[in-house]
């Protein structure tokens, strides 16, 4: 066994037998390994060198069976140790095991900084990682109000833990992010409430239950920030899709030939009109069960307004069920704007339109009450739905009604298609309103929302190759794309 | 007339959408208080327009049983439902708890409600009996599919034929899960469309029609 | 053969409406209590429970009416059977306004035969309008959405919520819903912006729609119609209801099969008939 710093080289007076092979988890510093060749040319195993100052360092816990591993006494050969040597060799074993332990090295390059992109009352902390990082070993957070003040801990982890590239934060606002460096955030909770604009002071305690080290304190100030920089891929495709959208709308207005598919639920309304109108039966119209703020109504009320136009050229009887007030005066507004469109503001009717009750399963009772009354030859099921859409529509494919629906809300798809004789799906429904009128605005914001979804179309299919393509090379470069499409607070 | 009817609705309608549609992005105390402070206005508004609800039914009926149109009988009912309900609630002062208006809630409301809600079992079973047939092969694999959900998701079909409730998982999380993403990502970009053009005033539906 | 497979396929559905009835009462009649599998979904509910520890604030919101009383009532019983017993603190609530009665009853009703005491372990807020603005207030501040709970005490004078100021106090929140507003209103206005942990339970119908939300992590777990409920209450230990409908469900998904089936057999005896002659 080499050890130096004493300038004692017993390597020539261990014995060729002595030489051992050792876990690498106790190997000291980066040390000459050399095989050496016994007197048979047998290839011996490699040595170790173990310095003191690396024995020294170890957790006391851990020398006494380094040294049992490293030292086979009677391998040693103490007999063959030169007499003077032998209390050299006592005096180093006795300190060894004497020496107290050393201290931790204290967290290294500890900052304190303002979170970025929130609304403050967030502090971050980084310190470099140690070599001595492990599941045994504990880091534990201070926060005083003053650098002299007393410091209460608020947080204690595994030092094996926390680092920073568990940061949910994106690389447009963070940058790259280390596997050595820790990070903790502070926020402001029952425990520690930050206030903004008031400078915290900080440490950083590395223990390992019985010695510890701590770092100087740190201090930044939380502040509050304008914008969340962190939401910028959501802002920047946001607007990418709205000018994109005004662009189509613009676009459509100079040049309206736009090619549309035909949906055929819409080519029925044309059909079912015209059947009311000669059977001499109503038509019943629904909006649906939300208010005016959902995008769904407002579609079904821009198709109330084009069928009510058809409906005052042909004469034909018009029921609108209401549950929502605000809606029935709006709807009120556009049928009769309707009728006036058509020429025919004396057929116009006010009680087209009327409430019945905001409860949905008193209003689906009273509309099946009038389905199996008045027996209307068509019914337009318009708008968003829930569980009343099957007790709605299947009273009225009882009547022999030709029955259309269109609703976004894609849990009462499946009941509507078994029991209507078309169905608009999601937005098929905002596009009816552009099929039926074909302004150059509806129409244009369709195309807008097609190139939308080409677009994520081809997101899609492209993130997924890269990211079969990441896992199989084993890289994380593709990382940079995907971050850009994800959703961060 | 049309500036107060037509443009400062537009007006106000611009500025609020563009107001709260960057605010998701600031995340000052400042702008979270103003967002909780229209979400109080709405509760405000919300509490009135229920008033408005129910007003217009009293109308709407009150008008039926004036002009004796047909069904006129049902509105008497209806009045007097509502009479004897606030009428009870009041002598209850609003408990639920063994009082009367308790007992009108859970054996007339809970009751009728939980009765129209279980009518769709019988509705489901009808419509899946006159529309569920193999008429094409999408229509086929579909039946397919909804067998399998249905054997798999009670205990029954799992005892008979183990693996099919991880058939049904499987259905539930992948296929399903995949078409509802898609649907999803349609109507959200038909939303934002549709946003865009009521902030900028392109659509004026809810001013009671008329389009730019 | 081809009238009576014309005549069967424009059966009266009257008849078919006799037919369910009677495959639904009959199990509820004679039970046959088999074996219920819990969903991966259902697990992670239950899981995420037993992971937190005793005294944090567990939210559920009962955002549902009597229409949806079979199938998410035997739910939150469970749920809250489960969150007593870990000695979590229960707040409750509703959105719906016609569900404030019913949830009040399940929330106490499952307080008192677990023990507990109103106030301390548990609090009913009660409806507040606006559905999503009760949650965007109730995350700046939960004491100006609710300033007193159900019950008329002012809410900021509860000695459990002393230390749940807004939604980021508290630990866990779980909305049971039968439509908006529900289990996706609580995301996009909750859990969006103040960041708790999120879980859902609906009606079975609403069930598909909300697995996208489950693989995206914005919700943990989902208990989905009569079967979730009951896949709970067998975790929990106590088989209750749901439970005891599941045989009743049972019967009448092989019913509803079954008829499938012979519609479609009718069907093809019809078209081959049509073919024949052709």
């Amino acid at each position: 066994m080499e050890i130096r710093g004493w300038g004692l080289a017993m390597s020539e007076l261990i014995p060729p037998e002595s030489i051992v092979a050792i876990p690498s988890s106790l190997a000291g510093e980066a040390c000459p390994e050399r095989s050496r060749r016994g007197q048979e040319g047998e290839l011996l195993r490699p040595r170790l060198c173990l310095t003191l100052p690396h024995l020294v360092s170890l957790p006391r816990g851990e020398r006494e069976p380094a040294l049992n591993r490293l030292v086979k006494w009677r391998k040693l050969g103490l007999a063959h140790i030169c007499p003077l040597l032998q209390p050299a060799l006592l005096l180093f074993l006795l300190l060894v095991y004497c020496l107290p332990a050393a201290a931790f090295d204290a967290p290294q390059e500890v900052e304190a900084f303002d979170m970025p992109s929130d609304g403050g009352g967030s502090i971050g902390l980084r310190w470099r990682a140690a070599p001595v990082d492990s599941s045994t070993t504990s880091y534990r957070i201070f926060v005083s109000e003053q650098d002299n003040g007393e410091f209460k801990q608020i947080a204690e982890f595994p030092a094996n833990s926390h680092y920073e590239t568990a940061v949910t934060i994106p690389w447009w606002v963070w940058g790259s992010k280390h596997q050595d460096i820790h990070f903790f955030q502070v926020k402001s909770n029952a425990t520690v409430r930050l206030t903004d604009g008031r400078p915290y002071f900080f440490k950083v305690e590395v223990t390992d239950g019985q010695e510890n080290a701590e770092s100087p304190s740190v201090s930044t100030v939380p502040q509050a920030n304008l914008f969340n920089w962190a939401k910028l891929n959501n802002l920047l495709i946001m607007l990418a899709f709205s000018v994109t959208v005004l662009a189509a709308i613009r676009h459509a207005r100079v040049n309206p030939n736009i090619f549309l598919r035909r949906i055929p639920g819409l080519d029925a309304v044309e059909e079912a009109v015209g059947r009311a109108t000669e059977m001499g039966r109503p038509i019943l119209y629904m909006t649906g069960s939300d208010d005016m703020s959902s995008l769904a109504t407002i579609a079904a009320t821009v198709i109330l307004g084009e069928i009510a136009k058809r409906v005052a050229t042909y004469g034909t009887d018009l029921k609108v069920p209401h549950r929502d007030p605000i809606v029935m005066a709006i709807c009120q507004e556009v049928v009769k704007e309707s009728y006036l469109a058509a020429g025919r503001p004396d057929a116009y009717k006010e009680d087209a339109n009327f409430f019945i009750t905001s409860d949905q399963f008193s209003y689906t009772a009273a509309v099946d009450g009038i389905m199996l009354r008045e027996r209307p030859a068509a019914n337009f099921f318009m708008g968003a739905y829930y569980a009343e859409s099957l007790l709605l529509a299947e009273p009225g494919a009882a009547t022999g009604a030709i029955q259309i629906a269109g609703t976004d809300s894609d849990h009462q798809l499946p009941f509507f298609i078994t029991s209507c004789d078309y169905t608009l799906i999601g937005e098929e429904l905002y596009a009816a309103s552009a099929y039926l009128s074909r302004e150059p605005v509806l129409v244009g914001t369709l195309r807008g929302q097609d190139l939308g979804k080409g677009f994520f179309l081809a997101v899609i299919v492209l993130g997924t190759l890269l990211v079969t393509l990441g896992v199989l090379l084993g890289t994380p470069v593709f990382r940079t794309f995907f971050q850009f499409f994800g959703d961060f607070k | 007339m049309i500036f107060w009817r037509r443009s400062l609705p537009v007006l106000i309608t611009f500025v609020l959408g563009v107001t709260f549609a960057l605010q998701y992005y600031v995340p000052l105390p400042a702008s979270e208080a103003l967002l909780s402070g229209v979400s109080v206005w709405n509760q405000i508004i919300a509490a009135f327009a229920a008033i408005l609800g129910v007003t217009s039914l009293l109308h709407v009926h009150y008008t039926k049983i004036r002009r004796k149109e047909a069904g006129w009988g049902y509105s008497v009912v209806l009045y007097l439902s509502m009479l004897a309900t606030l009428v009870v609630g009041f002598w209850s002062g609003g408990e639920s708890e063994n009082s009367a208006f308790g007992w009108l809630y859970n054996y007339i409301l809970v009751a009728l409600s939980s009765t129209m809600f279980s009518i769709l079992a019988f509705f489901v079973a009808s419509a899946a009996y006159r529309a569920f047939r193999a008429r094409s092969l999408e229509a086929t694999i579909l039946l397919a599919a909804a067998v399998f959900v249905m054997f798999g998701r009670v205990p029954l079909g799992e005892y008979l034929v183990s693996g099919v409730g991880q058939i049904s998982d499987w259905i539930m999380s992948v296929p399903n899960t995949a078409a509802r993403r898609g649907i999803i990502i349609g109507i959200s970009l038909g939303g934002i469309a549709t946003s865009i053009k009521i902030i900028f005033g392109i659509e004026r539906a809810y001013l009671g029609g008329g389009r730019d | 053969m081809n009238d009576f497979a014309r005549r069967m396929l424009s059966l009266d559905r009257r008849l078919i409406f006799l037919l369910i009835a009677v495959v639904t009462l009959l199990p509820l009649l004679y039970p046959f209590r088999l074996p219920i599998r819990v969903s991966p979904e259902a697990q992670k509910i239950y899981d995420y429970i037993e992971s937190l520890p005793e005294g944090s604030v567990f939210l559920l919101s009962l955002d549902f009416d009597p229409s949806s009383k079979p199938e998410l009532y035997p739910m939150s019983i469970a749920l809250l059977r489960h969150a007593f017993r870990k000695n979590l603190k229960v707040v409750g609530m509703t959105l719906w306004i016609t569900g404030t009665s019913m949830a009040e009853s399940v929330i106490a009703g499952v307080a008192q035969e677990s023990g507990k005491e109103k106030g301390k372990d548990y609090i009913f807020l009660g409806y507040a309008p606006g559905g999503a603005n009760v949650i965007i207030s109730m995350g700046q501040d939960l004491y100006a959405a609710f300033p007193t709970d159900y019950y008329g005490v002012k809410t900021a004078e509860l000695p459990m919520l002393k230390e749940v100021r807004t939604l980021r106090d508290i630990q866990y929140a779980i909305s049971l819903s039968a439509g908006s507003p529900g289990v996706e209103t609580w995301y996009v206005y909750g859990k969006e912006k103040y960041g708790f942990e999120l879980g859902g339970g609906c009606t079975a119908v609403s069930a598909p729609g909300l697995y996208p939300l489950i693989d995206t992590g914005q919700i943990n777990g989902l208990l989905g119609g009569l079967r979730g409920a009951a896949e709970y209450e067998t975790l929990v230990g106590v088989p209750g209801k749901a439970t005891a409908g599941m045989d009743a469900q049972s019967a009448t998904h092989f019913l509803i099969i079954f008829l499938i089936m012979v519609c479609n057999l009718l069907y093809f005896l019809t078209g081959q008939e049509g073919r024949r002659r052709g």
